[in-house]
């Protein structure tokens, strides 16, 4: 699309521009202007069966579908006019035909297409009063993802996913007229099968994950960087005082469209997860018990502190520490994680490798000439320099870690006297190897910025802090002085 | 009646026995035109005759054919194109295009020749209702017998490069494959759905390439149009719709059957003349003039209404595909309409949600039983929530379909309201 050439076109009296011969709907959409639709989803090709989306112009005698036209130098087009919104209005009314209307139970009311535009469109007292036609309520088709086929408006967007996204074909329409479903080839069997989850307008496929956790009008978001591969998504983070439920993609054009793998999905688990490590713990014979930051780092206080990082740091982080404290490749060094399973990219958004900042780390270490601290190597011959009366603070990562590679690391160090783990969840058995541990915030909880596998600066937003405010590194190297 | 070639230009080879049988085709005069046609006519030449001809599509749109076959683009940069018959013939009440196939497949073949020659397409489809299984079976051995004499394959009549193959499709039996996109659909082995337009099929049709979709009845009038002129076959019919027609009547009349008449020609003397008038001479009431998704004409009406395109749009229906479908003084309308809902309701494809929902929605309303508390106070009536349901299904789908089912309600709410108000109180009651 190199000769995109913009154009002004008018709809409903304001003048817009967008590319020529783009699409009629997207235009409109990509410039604020609300139309209803279901089929139509700017990642996925046309179907124009909902019929929503009609639009009259100026010297075309008949209304037609937005978002099977293109755009066109000086068209003036409208969909505010009486008759198009009573086309809407019955295009809706039918929509809710044979719909359950089962709201009240459903995981998508607050968020469903349906409740919106009757709001919006409709408002009419509904004449069905005839007996609906009744089809699989509960059917879980794979990939913790559920099907309600009543509640299925037959838009074929879930079907279209699969078979021009993921290219897997799981997903097609069963039966004609109004007895037609949504069916399962075989279950749900590729690695973005939640997505479908969020292009379905209505509450027929809700994902188990989160279904009947939460409703959606008590969750708040915040737009964030998924830290499940060194792809990093641009993500929305869904929580509230409670704890995060759910993470959902944000439409970026530049990394992952509108989707984001299933693993990706997981990255919220651990932030209100029940071992999540709120206050500082000391280790008793094997059992943490609470105590304070001052008790901790008391112990700490005039001793010669060694850091080993990992690769799920931000570049702020890493550049507070080195403002403070590390003026030696012999202070610090990095834990990388290991791969994750698949293909090194799957061709779609997922990479396998899972140390996600490890180009922005380079780029902070190499201006301060310590880049050296990130070759392979560097661990094991700062653990080789390692002397048992020093204290070692590991930094556990927050998400991928694997534990049997893990364990391998705490086991190298265990002649050390003191070793002090900064983690965000007590998941772990190996973490008892540690004296003490110390809370440390999640992505949900920090700003900073990654850079991902092809160095774009990623941005991670704080959306709530579960742990006190001044728990993180640079507050404790602060109040160490 | 005695037929002849000249004064039938469907039907004229119907008469003779075994006219299925290429050798007993050709000596009655069969393949003539294809010949002199191929031999001596010049490309544009046969499609300005076809256009000046007013030939119009017969399998129910009624769109000139001429017209049509000038968007199909003539150079095929390397591309690969299409020449499609549409023989699903499922309107009910239609049967004319069976009678061609199945008496007399070789003026069809004789008709997708020319055309492809015309149309410079080397490949064809006949794509046939999967109930026809005698005609799937007639017209394949006529393209075996035409295969065998040179008339199909490659360099035609010795013309060299015109290579044209003939392959029959048959169907599975859906309505809707009777839609051009929804045949196109099927054929590439799909769920049998209309595409959504535009692009129309003769840009982007079978497998993304320019096809051209015609009906039996249509390809099978180009021989006699490109033997004997378009002048010629203007003279039968009205200057809009010009030529004859085939019509299948059915229903309660002494002789139903199929005919070919000139269009133009008066309801009443099909009916009187043709098929021996009202079965055990009732009294008329109402008659669908072309096929079941064509809104009735009541019995006063049929006094003067005549049968071509203009005259029935006139009076409130269309002419659709000339199936007639007479209606007697016995039949009850309700149930004349139950079962036209019925049809369209178990037809509808599913894709369009007006459709979808709409077709089982209006069957619901014409049979509505113990609802009456159910509805809100000061609802409508069920009929007028009929007119006003079917209504809102016309014009706003990928195909006509939903149109298909919402006309005949609306027709008949106009023509017979009493009768049908009747009809849903006393189902209510039931």
């Amino acid at each position: 699309m190199s000769d995109q050439k913009l154009v002004k076109l008018k709809w409903n009296n304001t003048e817009i521009s967008a590319p020529e011969n783009s699409n009629l709907l997207k235009a409109a959409l990509d410039n604020g202007i609300e139309v209803a639709h279901y089929c139509y989803h700017p990642g996925l090709s046309v179907a124009g069966v909902c019929r929503m989306c009609n639009v009259e112009q100026e010297g075309v005698p008949r209304p037609y579908l937005s978002c099977n036209a293109t755009v066109k130098e000086g068209m003036n087009v409208t969909n505010t006019t009486p008759k198009i919104k009573e086309m809407v209005e019955w295009a809706l009314q039918m929509h809710l035909v044979n719909h359950p209307l089962d709201c009240p139970i459903c995981d998508q009311a607050g968020e469903c297409g349906l409740q919106d535009y009757y709001m919006k469109y409709g408002g009419y007292d509904s004449s069905m009063v005839d007996q609906k036609v009744h089809k699989i309520k509960v059917k879980d088709i794979g990939r913790n993802v559920m099907l309600d086929a009543e509640r299925c408006i037959l838009c074929s967007r879930c079907v279209r996913f699969t078979s021009e996204v993921t290219g897997t074909h799981e997903l097609g329409i069963l039966n004609r007229g109004d007895h037609a479903e949504i069916t399962v080839n075989e279950n749900l069997n590729n690695d973005y099968a939640q997505n479908l989850v969020d292009i379905c307008p209505v509450g027929a496929l809700t994902s188990t994950d989160f279904r009947f956790k939460q409703r959606v009008w008590y969750l708040q978001n915040v737009e964030t960087t998924c830290i499940g591969c060194e792809t990093g998504c641009s993500v929305r983070v869904d929580y509230n005082k409670t704890g995060a439920y759910r993470v959902k993609p944000v439409y970026d054009s530049t990394v992952n469209s509108y989707w984001m793998c299933d693993h990706g999905r997981n990255t919220y688990k651990h932030v209100s997860s029940v071992d999540r490590v709120l206050e500082p713990l000391k280790n008793k014979d094997g059992m943490f018990l609470e105590t304070t930051v001052q008790d901790v780092l008391g112990t700490l206080k005039n001793k010669k502190l060694k850091f080993i990082f990992n690769t799920q740091m931000t570049n702020e982080e890493l550049s507070g520490y080195l403002k403070f404290a590390g003026k030696s490749a012999q202070d610090f060094t990095f834990y990388q994680l290991q791969n994750g399973s698949g293909p090194a990219f799957d061709g779609i958004l997922k990479r396998s490798n899972q140390n996600i900042n490890i180009n922005g780390l380079t780029d902070v270490l190499t201006k301060a000439n310590l880049a050296q601290t990130l070759q392979a190597g560097h661990l094991d011959e700062f653990i080789k320099n390692l002397k048992s009366d020093d204290v070692v603070v590991v930094v556990v990562p927050e998400f991928n870690l694997k534990e049997d590679h893990f364990s391998t690391l705490l086991q190298k160090i265990k002649n050390v006297k003191t070793k002090v783990g900064l983690t965000t969840n007590n998941s772990f058995d190996c973490l008892t190897k540690f004296d003490y541990l110390l809370p440390a915030p999640t992505f949900l909880e920090k700003e900073g910025t990654l850079f991902n596998y092809n160095k774009t600066a990623r941005k991670l937003h704080k959306g709530k802090m579960f742990i006190k405010e001044d728990y993180n590194l640079s507050s404790y190297l602060q109040l160490l002085g | 009646m005695k037929a002849d070639y000249q004064n039938y230009t469907l039907l004229g080879y119907h008469h003779i026995p075994n006219v299925n049988k290429i050798d007993v085709f050709e000596s009655a005069g069969g393949y003539a035109s294809m010949k002199n046609t191929l031999k001596n006519i010049g490309k544009q030449q046969i499609r300005d005759e076809v256009k000046n001809s007013g030939l119009r599509g017969r399998g129910g749109a009624g769109f000139s054919t001429g017209i049509k076959w000038g968007f199909f683009p003539l150079e095929s940069n390397g591309q690969k194109r299409y020449l499609i018959c549409n023989a699903d013939e499922s309107e009910p009440g239609t049967f004319k295009d069976r009678y061609l196939l199945e008496k007399n497949p070789h003026i069809l073949i004789e008709g997708m020749v020319i055309a492809a020659y015309a149309l410079n397409t080397d490949r064809g489809y006949i794509y046939i209702r999967g109930e026809f299984y005698h005609e799937a079976k007639v017209i394949d051995a006529a393209i075996d017998e035409a295969y065998a004499k040179g008339y199909l394959g490659k360099n035609i009549l010795g013309i060299e490069g015109f290579n044209f193959d003939l392959v029959v499709h048959r169907g599975a039996g859906a309505y809707i494959c009777g839609e051009e996109t929804g045949l196109i659909s099927s054929l590439e082995g799909k769920k049998g759905q209309p595409k959504l337009k535009p692009p129309f099929p003769a840009i982007k049709g079978y497998r993304g390439y320019p096809s051209m979709v015609n009906n039996v009845e249509t390809l099978a009038a180009v021989p006699w149009i490109m033997q004997f002129g378009a002048a010629a076959y203007k003279k039968w019919g009205t200057e809009k719709s010009a030529g004859t027609k085939l019509f299948s009547i059915s229903g309660d009349v002494n002789k139903p059957g199929v005919i070919e008449v000139p269009l133009g020609i008066p309801l009443k003397k099909i009916i009187d003349d043709y098929c021996g008038g009202v079965r055990n001479g009732n009294k008329l009431k109402a008659v669908i003039p072309g096929g079941s998704s064509a809104p009735v004409l009541t019995a006063q009406q049929c006094e003067t209404v005549t049968m071509d395109y203009e005259a029935v749009a006139a009076a409130g229906s269309m002419l659709g595909s000339g199936a007639i479908i007479v209606l007697d003084e016995t039949r009850n309308m309700g149930e004349v309409l139950k079962w036209t809902l019925e049809f369209y309701h178990h037809e509808s494809c599913g894709q369009c949600t007006p459709c979808r929902e709409g077709t089982g929605w209006l069957e619901k309303i014409l049979k509505r039983k113990n609802i009456a508390e159910l509805k809100r106070p000061g609802s409508l009536s069920d009929i007028d929530l009929l007119d006003q349901v079917a209504g809102h299904m016309r014009g706003v789908t990928i195909c006509a379909l939903a149109d298909a089912a919402a006309m005949p309600a609306q027709g008949m709410i106009k023509a017979f309201r009493n009768e049908l108000s009747e009809y849903i109180s006393l189902q209510q009651k039931s």
